[in-house]
């Protein structure tokens, strides 16, 4: 008997981040899942212990699938501009390509798996994050000041950006499509902002 | 994770409440079964058991004893 059947079980994930979007956590059953996926319950209760155990496993892989397209070929030694560049990069790439995981992990950042959520993000960024905000700020390349802030005016423009995108409108409805002009004038005003 | 399917037996039951399930966690406890879950946000309350040894009609007579519905989740 085979252990796990490696495509079913892409599947079943994909189906399950669609339907966790589309009715929300509160919403979504097994067996409406079970019925998308074409599968029995039962095949579910097979990879998952419960909804609860499918909704945090299912969440942590794509956190970390995300995590760590976040930081390819981001190195925390390169030069400020460099380095933050390869971030907007890395980042726009994750949210356009994925938009629903994207939209799956804010639900659960306001939902009650928050804590473990963050907590992952959290264990996989502060080091080379860390590391490349402090070699800035020792380099006398930013301002120094919270790690908050720093976030804040280095990623809030971006995240903007890419939810008027991915709604398709910006301020009062406005048709909105993110073009790489946008994108990247937008970087040269938060890099100017962020300089020294 | 591996999982060896042999090993887990699926139950749609009527555990539906944290006492229901409080109850059958003694019940379990009692018989030395360790590795159990129900899903209380289930409609079919959906009881998931991995145990080596036991049988799907040894699980049905020890929670049905107790009072609960169970059957085989096909």
């Amino acid at each position: 008997m085979r252990a796990r059947d490696i495509n079913k079980v892409e599947l079943v994930k994909q189906k399950a981040i669609e339907l966790l979007v589309e009715l929300g956590f509160e919403g979504f059953t097994m067996n409406k899942l079970a019925k998308a996926c074409g599968v029995s319950v039962a095949t579910l209760y097979i990879y998952y212990k419960d909804k609860d155990d499918l909704i945090q496993n299912i969440g942590l892989e794509e956190v970390q699938r995300m995590s760590a397209i976040m930081l390819e070929d981001f190195d925390p030694e390169s030069s400020f501009s460099e380095g933050l560049r390869q971030q907007w990069k890395n980042r726009a790439k994750c949210i356009l390509e994925n938009p629903l995981t994207a939209q799956m992990i804010e639900q659960l950042r306001s939902s009650t798996y928050q804590e473990k959520i963050f907590q992952t993000f959290g264990e996989i960024f502060k080091e080379p994050l860390g590391k490349f905000m402090h070699n800035a700020i020792e380099r006398e390349e930013i301002v120094d000041m919270p790690l908050e802030s720093y976030w804040s005016v280095a990623f809030g423009p971006l995240y903007s950006l890419l939810r008027f995108h991915n709604e398709g409108k910006s301020l009062s409805g406005k048709p909105f499509v993110l073009t790489d002009e946008v994108l990247w004038s937008a970087f040269d005003v938060v890099l100017k902002g962020l300089k020294k | 994770m591996d999982i060896n399917i042999k090993e887990i037996l699926l139950f749609k039951t009527n555990i539906r409440t944290e006492d229901d399930k409080r109850y059958i966690g003694k019940i379990m406890e009692e018989h030395e079964i360790k590795q159990w879950t129900v899903d209380l946000y289930d409609i079919d309350c959906v009881l998931r058991i991995v145990s080596p040894i036991l049988t799907h009609e040894e699980v049905i007579t020890l929670v049905m004893k107790n009072g609960y519905t169970c059957e085989v989740l096909t």
